[in-house]
């Protein structure tokens, strides 16, 4: 167990735990937005930024990365740590004005678009990677990555195109904190086009951000929609399942 | 190779090659030099040879460090002092092998070395006899040429002197018996602790006690430690471990090999920025004859002691220059920082313990072994031990390649050794530590120069990229300049860097087109301390440093541009304008015909005159009027 | 591009590098084509079973890499500091007139050329300096550019 300070409280956590979570066992609140409790941590974004000193030095890092240390002192809102978490919301309400939750954020923390900047306008995407690291770590199918750098970094399918590994799971919409990443579902019968693609025709899902749009497998006994094609083609070769598997919805199958 | 007999054979070896008892013709091969055109030289000395028969020796060196006046030719005839013939050509190649064939030299002699420096074993060799014409003795020897005087060279210690495709030189003057002198003594704790008293401190940039570095690495827990030389100098204006690496680079194998034993490490990578090819090359080469010789791979020298080493190319990422990039890219993955702790001397490659240092810093290695810590800490200041090498660039009469002790002035850099500014214009400033540093100004002229004083100033000392300025370098313009490199070598991570820059750089696009507003000097202030609070990593923490630095030394340029849209120094293109003064014109018409969008016009013999909408400011004009008639204002 | 001629230069090239990282066989791929074909990248996933997510990722952080033909001389501009106060970037904009290219494009159409800038050749005692394939000069000014480019048609 290791024990340390944080605003002046002292708590007692196991090895390994990172200060953010050491902070919410106080039910000390620390902002985040690339962070999710499912993923590997990133530090990113550095809203979750604190102050911490050890060994008389003191210095800023993110909460969500930094593993406690015996003794360490953390501060979670001095005037440093205010000024920076100011500064990543501006700068990202400029980049993503429309996004709710970076509205939400800059509210709080009394933050507005600064006069100076022009705002872009139609991108949604912070770059916070939730969506790469969902579809590597849960998900394993490595669909999406970076691409390019710096400012010019973009979460993208390889070549752009339509991303040949997408099953159409959904878990990047989801995870995606601003909405960024959009999913069609299209009924039976009717007619939808997969962005710079072609036309599909329901039972279908279609990823937008990815190019990919898949045939949703529909149960031979009670015709509900279960799944995209592909994807239960992927899972039943991944775990060595019959051919026939996925034929039966799960309700069918009770 | 099994003892030390061996390397007493490859000595005697390499002294023939360095003395040889007939004539040797040395070309400086380096990049700089090729760049100046040496290779057109050592075909056309080669031909020559061939053609007279001559009986002569032909080698290669590396960069003695006076790069501006490549390409070098060096003419070691037995019983003569060394001489230097500079901005040789290949048509002046014939003329000098003519005067040799005679007996005599060419009177164009740059310059002359009495003796050789063997700074290892604190021994010198004379090169000459006592008689020598009196034409020759009253050329001036390097070490009163104001370029080296002050100088002192340690890491620089065999660059110009040795061939560096030839392993018997290195281990001539010393090399690899450093090596000898640790395998023998087996304790690596012990050269540890002499590390530590040298007070060797990192020269890439940052500046850590090395020697407590390799401590903490040896003490982490871990099977299977690694070493890693960082050869990704990407600081643009800086080219010190390129010519290390080019011109002696077994002194970095051997630095490599005393840390692996020091620290427990058995695998060590070279990552080399792409950039340098021919570094690459000479590195490849070096690496083979060590291997050979028996002084890499297993129980080298009999000592039981196994060291592998193999060179990782960069792909073109400024940022794989951090030592968390650089681990990541070797690992054959994107180039993005991590945050630290942990620090690769704990976790660093493939989560083992990790040493990363500069090549700088390896090539002192061997040095403080062979000469005691207490001799390199004998050099420098307090805090900064030992010497620097800078690459004193930009607007200075004497560009090249400097290594001096820690402690002397920036004053002393650039008016002695540098020789001062060129073509009558003033000093502005010095830029150093790359992008990651700032300008610093007239009135710290007289700066020591050491980690922590640059520091104070604003600026660092970082790897030793030393840019002079002068008044016509605009540092509102630097400040630009340095914003888009970063900008486009951020690794996109982390919001403050990836879009604070971008931000800043666009706010200094508005300044420099004359579209900057009142409270922009303020906005750019703040934001610019807050990216340095909030980065992840070392590139976005020192990113504003430039911007800081040119802010606080001088403000004046920011108004100037903001408030009277005017670019003071000239640069600017949207707030300048090209013209011809008609005193000085000629007519001669040769601006017109170079003008490439016809801008210019004017009759045969009168003054010619400039159609400002026309004008690209392309600088085509400037370049090639010899009355200095192109007005820029 | 024959589907089958690429298998076998790819099949070798991973042969050759077996123990190296991702970055070394994609540099080998750079060397061989000059530049990545795609292809050749999906040839590279299938067979190193690396998801082709990550091989395009790496294509586009790295500038060495480039994802479009480049021209068979490939001239490169100095931008390091000592060029830049030495006007290197009058150099860049001189070298893409001379080759008639327009604001974005880097390669002629005859795949003759590629421009590019780069940062820092180590060179920055001869500023301004630009290097052609494996050819670097110092000292490089607007006319003398013009002259020398005329070497490589």
């Amino acid at each position: 167990m290791v024990k340390l300070t944080i605003d002046d409280q002292i708590v007692e956590v196991p090895e390994g735990t990172t200060i953010l979570e050491a902070a919410e066992k106080l039910n000390i609140y620390i902002p985040t937005l690339c962070h999710h409790e499912s993923l590997t941590s990133y530090g990113g974004c550095r809203l979750c930024v604190v102050e911490i000193t050890q060994n008389g030095v003191t210095d800023l890092t993110s909460s969500c990365t930094y593993k406690v240390e015996e003794g360490v002192k953390v501060k979670t809102t001095t005037e440093r740590v205010k000024r920076v978490r100011r500064l990543v919301l501006e700068l990202l309400l400029a980049e993503a004005p429309e996004a709710q939750i970076v509205q939400d954020l800059a509210k709080e923390m009394g933050v507005t678009i600064p006069e100076r900047f022009k705002p872009r306008r139609d991108d949604l995407c912070i770059l916070c990677g939730r969506c790469i690291r969902a579809c590597r770590e849960l998900v394993g199918v490595n669909a999406i990555d970076f691409a390019e750098r710096g400012y010019s970094k973009k979460v993208a399918a390889p070549f752009y195109k339509s991303s040949p590994d997408c099953i159409a799971c959904g878990v990047c919409v989801y995870i995606c904190p601003t909405g960024a990443i959009t999913m069609q579902e299209v009924e039976k019968g009717e007619k939808a086009r997969i962005p710079e693609g072609e036309e599909v025709t329901g039972p279908a899902r279609i990823i937008n951000n990815w190019k990919v749009g898949l045939a949703m497998k529909r149960c031979k006994k009670c015709g509900e929609v279960i799944a995209p094609e592909f994807q239960l083609d992927y899972l039943r070769k991944k775990v060595n399942l019959p051919e026939d598997h996925f034929d039966i919805c799960l309700s069918c199958r009770e | 190779m099994s003892s030390v007999k061996d390397l007493e054979r490859l000595k005697a070896e390499g002294m023939n090659s360095l003395f040889p008892s007939k004539t040797k013709i040395m070309v400086g091969m380096a990049t700089c030099g090729q760049a100046a055109g040496a290779q057109e030289v050592w075909q056309a000395i080669h031909q020559e040879v061939k053609r007279r028969k001559l009986d002569v020796v032909v080698k290669k060196t590396g960069c003695i460090g006076l790069c501006q006046h490549e390409p070098l030719l060096d003419i070691l005839k037995p019983g003569y002092p060394r001489i230097t013939y500079d901005r040789v050509t290949p048509e002046k190649v014939s003329e000098v092998l003519d005067g040799l064939v005679k007996g005599k030299f060419k009177k164009s002699i740059m310059a002359r070395i009495d003796h050789e420096e063997f700074l290892l074993d604190d021994t010198r060799t004379r090169y000459s006899k006592d008689k020598i014409p009196a034409y020759i003795t009253s050329i001036v020897p390097y070490n009163r040429l104001p370029f080296y005087k002050k100088q002192k060279r340690v890491a620089l210690r065999n660059c110009g002197f040795i061939d560096p495709e030839n392993i018997a030189e290195y281990v001539a003057k010393g090399g690899y018996f450093s090596l000898t002198q640790v395998l023998r003594g087996g304790k690596p704790e012990k050269v540890i602790s002499q590390i530590k008293r040298s007070k060797l401190r990192g020269r890439g940039g940052a500046g850590f006690l090395t020697g407590v570095k390799w401590e903490v690495c040896r003490n982490a827990d871990g099977d299977g430690k690694y070493l890693i030389c960082n050869a990704d100098e990407g600081d643009p204006g800086a080219y010190m471990d390129r010519s290390i690496l080019e011109g002696d680079p077994h002194s970095i194998i051997e630095g490599m090999l005393i840390g692996g034993f020091a620290i427990g490490a058995n695998q060590g990578y070279i990552y080399v920025r792409e950039e340098y090819p021919l570094a690459i090359e000479r590195l490849q080469s070096a690496l083979t004859q060590a291997q050979e010789e028996g002084l890499l791979g297993e129980n080298i020298l009999d000592s039981g002691f196994d060291f592998e080493l193999e060179i990782c190319r960069g792909a073109g990422a400024f940022v794989c220059g951090e030592e968390t990039a650089l681990i990541q890219s070797i690992e054959g993955n994107w180039g993005e920082p991590k945050p630290r702790p942990p620090f690769p001397a704990v976790s660093g490659l493939w989560g083992k313990p990790t040493v990363i240092n500069n090549v700088e810093t390896w090539a002192n290695v061997p040095v403080i072994i062979a000469k005691g810590a207490n001799w390199f800490n004998g050099l420098g200041t307090s805090r900064s031990k030992g010497t620097k090498v800078f690459s004193l660039v930009g607007k200075v009469n004497n560009i090249g390649l400097v290594e001096v002790p820690m402690g002397i002035s920036l004053r002393e850099i650039v008016y002695e050794i540098g020789g001062g500014i060129p073509n009558g214009r003033k000093f502005k400033a010095v830029q150093t530590g790359g992008p990651s540093g700032g300008c610093i100004p007239k009135n710290l002229i007289d700066l020591p120069v050491d980690f922590d004083q640059l520091k104070k100033a604003g600026s660092i000392m970082g790897s030793g990229g030393m840019i002079v300025m002068d008044d016509r370098t605009c540092m509102v313009d630097v400040a630009k300049y340095f914003l888009t490199f970063l900008e486009d070598e951020s690794c996109g991570k982390c919001v403050p860097c990836r879009v604070g820059i971008r931000r800043m750089r666009e706010l200094l696009e508005d300044i420099t087109s004359g579209r900057g507003r009142e409270g922009d000097i303020e906005y750019l202030q703040q934001m610019a301390e807050t990216i340095k609070e909030g980065s992840l990593c070392g590139l976005g923490k020192t990113a504003p440093n430039p911007v800081l630095t040119t802010l606080h030394y001088f403000r004046d340029e920011y108004e100037a541009h903001i408030r009277g849209k005017r670019c003071p120094a000239g640069v600017c293109k949207p707030l300048i304008t090209y013209s011809i003064n008609p005193e000085t014109c000629t007519g001669c018409g040769v601006c017109l015909r170079v003008c490439p969008q016809e801008a210019i016009s004017g009759k045969k013999k009168k003054p010619h005159k400039i159609t400002s909408s026309k004008c690209i400011k392309c600088g085509a004009c400037f370049e090639v009027c010899t009355f200095g008639a192109i007005v820029i204002t | 591009m024959s589907s089958f001629e690429d298998e076998g230069i790819v099949d070798e090239i991973i042969k050759k590098n077996e123990q190296s990282s991702l970055i070394v066989i994609l540099q080998e791929v750079q060397s061989h084509y000059n530049y990545l074909p795609e292809q050749a990248l999906t040839l590279l996933n299938k067979k190193l079973e690396v998801p082709l997510s990550k091989i395009f990722s790496l294509a586009t952080f790295y500038r060495s890499f480039s994802l479009r033909p480049r021209g068979k001389n490939v001239i490169k501009v100095c931008l390091g500091t000592a060029c830049h106060v030495k006007s290197g970037n009058n150099l860049f904009e001189k070298a893409k007139r001379d080759l008639n290219l327009t604001e974005g494009e880097v390669t002629t159409l005859d795949l003759g050329f590629t421009v590019e800038k780069v940062r820092c050749l180590g060179c920055c005692s001869l500023a301004p300096v630009v290097r052609i394939n494996e050819d670097t000069y110092g000292s490089m000014t607007q006319e003398r550019l013009s002259k020398v480019l005329k070497k490589y048609l």
